[in-house]
């Protein structure tokens, strides 16, 4: 099979996303007051309602439709002030009323669009960036300096119910293959769910798990979900087809499920971008149907054909009547708006004068950005000059430990905003090096102390101290003649062994930009 | 002795609190008589004598402790639920082998607040299966007799309501009316039968039929004991969120008579071909006696109205199929037995476990809602119920309250009517008030001069009036008398 950026050349990739979120961080289900919590015993939160017993009615639960508002208004969408709930009619033991409430033509959020930007890495993936010019436009992209700015249009998000969890018993994982019999836990059935569903607007994958990423930044800055993807409480399904470049139609989609990770999806996606154009280029036909992604093989394999669309019978929910919302609960809910990543990131930058870069991957974590803050209130005067180095050790050191370590949490280093501050600021005096830098840091999280007291203790100032070093790399010159001789026959590559000797005399003490300067100067008298 | 079960509630009352029997000898007497009086009539599907005596020796031992009256406007009143209505601890069959032996873990909200009345509830009571049906023959668990000739069928759905309180067994049921299961059986059997406006009682704990069609009413044999129940019942019910905020005493306006009030005569309805000539006498007379009270009578117009039955043999089926859909055999109800996948199971016990009537609605709403044929008939027929409703709003801007025909001829006898086409037609005069979502009721106004059996009148108010119908209604009693038990089960007077 071909590589993604081979099968780019020839191939445009149409993807849309459907994206749903449960509303975790309510306190009740979508149409009864059972409670949500994730992992309670089977069938300990139901009632008639979510057990669909004869008799029983749904009533909304009010908080989820002020979520679901919210997430529209932080995702630009236009807030439908008249909606109504539709009934999805299928038969599936895991609903118990064998019928889905969701929303129909008009959801309560039409038409938003979120802005993706592109650099680095991610934006190698899209075809022929480099024929834009910085600030050109075509289709829904615009080329920036590092990449390029993706308008990415959102159709709709509506309201929804999740189904219980069935779990197969007796094959293999869990599979309903071979299972000898099932059993459903509604402790799930009836959670409020949000259903996004894009235009299709993406290109590559890259796109695809930006968009993703940045929704759920947006999900948790405004607090409706856990965003879980290990626990499912957001999962994404994604729509992929292939067309030449240039064309305009669009070629069959497949849709892919199990991308429950950034990774699984965009590794998922490149897989049937790529599988489809080896079916195309061998003048095969790619059938509608819906594929499950496999990490453990890396393949997409088919779930089910779908030969017609599925007839769900969708029509009014005749127990719920339509809603409408006023303005002013659209404005209450306007008003709980928190700011939202981007916004934070534009502060970020202008106040502090970050890089948009640095700015953005800042405020990728909620608790990464409040620490940052929190830094820069603690680094007072000295905040403009320590934001960088500041905002590379949270990007770098600190998301690096926190990845290796997926137990801890921010909020329990023993890093705190104060510290950092002080072992940035022991770095930009000079008075350690970088490379200090990063054994005082792993210092602190090992002893819990302060990067000073590190310092202290183990005796490692940076020596900037311009006679110390000459000394030292007079030492150096004298001991190594031959190195000496060749450096000035031309081979400037062995500055770095000296700076090395010289380091290793200094135990690993000296400043490095002083012992060079020095180096620099001696060899060429020498 | 009196038999209690044959009181009014006033009279029941007054007896209780003037000591001269208690709530249990009421309840005792009230058992004994269905015991005796349901071998013919078959209205119970079960009878709960426990929660019947227990609800009485609350009542007594509210009255002995001088609180009777906080036990509410319903204590010690024999009663009995049309079996679509949840009771906890009891079998909610919707007279259906489906849920042959579903015992339901909850209670409705209606038969909650009938309960929290005083009332002692006798059980349960039979009814076209899933009310799909206007004779109850559709029961899968036998047919009701109505008690004035018990080769005839006592209307339908509500048929076991209707049956036993004409029979004397109850003197207050509730049933439930989707396009005339209330107010149809409450004609044939000759009792008063009101379906209130939509969203007047909840509807949480009452299996679902048309969901935006279905309303649960009283059925008695005085109109000042429907009011009182409507009182209990009426309300919002924060589970039903398509129930209303009621606040009106139903039984206010009951004394004042019809005088200065505008009562119309819907012409579509008087002339419409099959109606019985002495239903249509009946009414006639109605119409003079009222105006003899000082009604005027008017004629209004409902120009859509002929289109009510096609509406809504699109909006009842659909709203059932989905309805019904959990009916699955997978967590309760039939499971037909030995089955090795899903989708075989589900085939078999739906087609053993509903009857035919209700798998040809279920078929019908299927077909209805797909894709393709949705725009063609669910559609149109919501903009059918769009026209009906502005008809009877307009109607009301003229009169206070339509009278009409409850049903087009008297009870008809066993078997008579096969085809479902035809026995549609029984609802003709009572499918549009479900469709427009106001209340109507059946008032009995004496016996047809050929049959010799009830007719009734249907009174018809604007939505969220329901008492004007009360009041028109009361107006009748006081000529056409309070309906009265069935000539073969009444019980014989206290010395005979």
């Amino acid at each position: 099979m071909k590589k993604l950026e081979e099968v780019l050349e020839d191939w445009e990739a149409v993807i849309g996303l459907e994206i749903h979120a449960e509303l975790t961080t309510l306190e009740t289900k979508m149409f009864c007051g059972c409670k949500l919590e994730f992992g309670a015993p089977p069938n300990t939160h139901t009632c008639p309602v979510c057990l669909g017993l004869p008799g029983a009615l749904p009533v909304p639960n009010k908080a989820a439709i002020e979520s679901i508002v919210l997430a529209g208004l932080a995702t630009n969408c236009d807030i439908e002030k008249h909606s109504m709930f539709y009934r999805k009619n299928y038969m599936y033991p895991d609903m118990a009323k064998n019928f889905q409430t969701t929303q129909g033509p008009i959801a309560f959020c039409m038409r938003g669009h979120l802005d993706l930007d592109v650099d680095g890495a991610a934006a190698k993936e899209r075809y022929r960036l480099d024929d834009l010019a910085v600030g050109e436009t075509e289709d829904n992209i615009t080329r920036t300096e590092d990449g390029y700015v993706a308008h990415v249009g959102i159709t709709r998000i509506h309201m929804e119910e999740d189904a219980g969890k069935m779990v197969h018993v007796g094959g293999g994982e869990g599979r309903i293959a071979g299972a000898t019999h099932s059993m459903v836990d509604y402790n799930r059935a009836g959670t409020p769910l949000i259903e996004l569903v894009t235009e299709p607007d993406l290109r590559t994958p890259e796109e695809a798990r930006l968009f993703m990423q940045k929704l759920r930044q947006i999900y948790l800055a405004i607090g409706i979900s856990d965003c879980s993807m290990e626990e499912g409480s957001l999962r994404c399904d994604g729509n992929v087809s292939l067309r030449k470049r240039g064309a305009k139609g669009l070629g069959t989609k497949t849709e892919l499920k199990n991308m429950n990770s950034f990774k699984n999806l965009h590794d998922g996606l490149t897989y049937e971008i790529c599988r489809q154009a080896e079916v195309l280029e061998e003048g095969g036909i790619i059938y509608q149907e819906t594929r499950h992604w496999d990490p453990s093989v890396k393949r997409t394999i088919v779930m089910r054909v779908k030969e017609t669309a599925d007839d769900y019978r969708l029509f009014p929910e005749p127990d719920l009547a339509p809603y409408d919302l006023s303005d002013a609960f659209i404005e209450g809910v306007r008003a709980k708006l928190p700011e939202l990543p981007d916004q934070k990131a534009k502060r970020f930058a202008a106040d502090f004068g970050l890089s948009a870069y640095d700015a953005r991957h800042l405020v990728e974590n909620l608790d990464v950005a409040a620490f940052f803050e929190e830094a820069m209130a603690a680094a007072g005067a000295d905040a403009l000059t320590l934001a960088k180095p500041i905002a590379n050790l949270m990007i770098n050191d600190v998301s690096a430990y926190l990845n290796a370590h997926v137990d801890e949490s921010l909020g329990n280093l023993a890093l705190t905003p104060a510290r950092a501050v002080e072992l940035t600021k022991l770095t930009a005096a000079d008075a350690i090096s970088s490379k200090q830098a990063k054994e005082v840091f792993a210092a602190v999280l090992e002893e819990d102390k302060d990067p000073g007291v590190i310092v202290d203790e183990r005796g490692m100032k940076q020596v900037s101290d311009t006679g110390a070093i000459e000394a030292v790399v007079d030492q150096v010159i004298a001991a190594n003649p031959d190195e000496v001789a060749r450096y000035k026959e031309g081979n400037e590559k062995l500055i770095g062994f000296f700076v090395g000797q010289c380091m290793k005399q200094m135990r690993g003490q000296g400043n490095p930009k002083v012992i060079n300067q020095l180096l620099a100067e001696k060899l060429s008298q020498a | 002795m009196a038999s209690f079960a044959t009181m009014d509630v006033a009279s029941i009352q007054a007896g209780l609190k003037a000591g001269e029997f208690s709530a249990r000898e009421v309840a005792e007497d009230a058992l004994a008589r269905v015991e005796a009086a349901d071998k013919q009539v078959h209205a119970f599907l079960e009878v709960t004598p426990e929660l019947a005596l227990a609800a009485a020796d609350k009542v007594d031992a509210a009255r002995a402790a001088g609180t009777l009256d906080a036990c509410g406007p319903l204590a010690g009143v024999p009663v009995a639920f049309k079996d679509n209505m949840n009771l906890a601890g009891t079998h909610t069959t919707c007279a259906s082998r489906m849920l042959e032996n579903y015992v339901s873990p909850y209670t409705a909200t209606c038969v909650q607040r009938v309960l929290d009345a005083g009332a002692l509830p006798l059980g349960k009571l039979n009814m076209d299966e899933f009310a799909f049906g206007s004779s109850t023959e559709t029961s899968a668990f036998g047919t009701t007799g109505n008690p004035w000739d018990l080769s005839r069928v006592p209307g339908g759905s509500s048929g076991g309501s209707a049956a036993a309180v004409a029979a004397g067994m109850c003197t207050v049921t509730l049933g439930s009316d989707t396009g005339g299961s209330i107010r149809q059986p409450g004609c044939f059997c000759g009792v008063v039968a009101v379906k209130p406006t939509y969203g007047v009682v909840s509807r949480y704990g009452v299996v679902a039929f048309g969901s935006s069609l279905d309303q649960v009413g009283p059925f008695a044999r005085t109109v000042r004991d429907a009011a009182l129940t409507m009182n209990a019942l009426a309300g919002r019910d924060p589970l039903d969120c398509t129930s209303q905020h009621v606040t009106c005493d139903f039984t206010a306006n009951l004394d004042k008579g019809v005088d200065g009030m505008r009562i119309g005569v819907v012409p579509e309805f008087m002339n419409a071909r099959g109606l019985q000539p002495e239903v249509k006498a009946k009414i006639e007379e109605v119409v003079a006696k009222l105006e003899g009270m000082g009604a005027r009578i008017e004629e209004v117009a409902l120009p859509n109205v002929h289109a009510a039955i096609s509406a809504y043999y699109v909006l009842g089926p659909c709203e059932a199929f989905s309805n019904l859909a959990r009916f699955d055999s997978v967590r309760y109800g039939y499971c037909d037995p030995g089955h090795k996948d899903l989708g075989g199971q589900y085939e078999a016990s739906r087609s053993r476990g509903f009857g035919p009537e209700a798998r040809r609605r279920i078929m019908l709403g299927s077909y209805l809602l797909s894709s393709g044929v949705y725009d063609k008939y669910y559609y149109p027929a919501q903009q059918v119920r769009t026209l009906i409703t502005r008809d009877y709003a307009q109607a009301y801007e003229k009169v206070d309250c339509i009278l009409a025909p409850a049903a087009p001829r008297t009870a008809f006898k066993f078997g008579e009517i096969s085809e479902p086409a035809e026995m549609y037609l029984s609802d003709m005069y009572t499918i549009s008030i479900n469709i427009a979502g106001n209340g109507g009721m059946n008032m009995p106004v004496g016996l047809g001069a050929q049959s010799g059996l009830p007719v009734g009148a249907q009174l018809i108010g604007p939505a969220f009036k329901d008492e004007n119908m009360l009041r028109v209604a009361a107006a009748l009693e006081t000529v056409y008398g309070a309906a009265p038990v069935a000539p073969d089960f009444a019980p014989a007077k206290a010395g005979e």
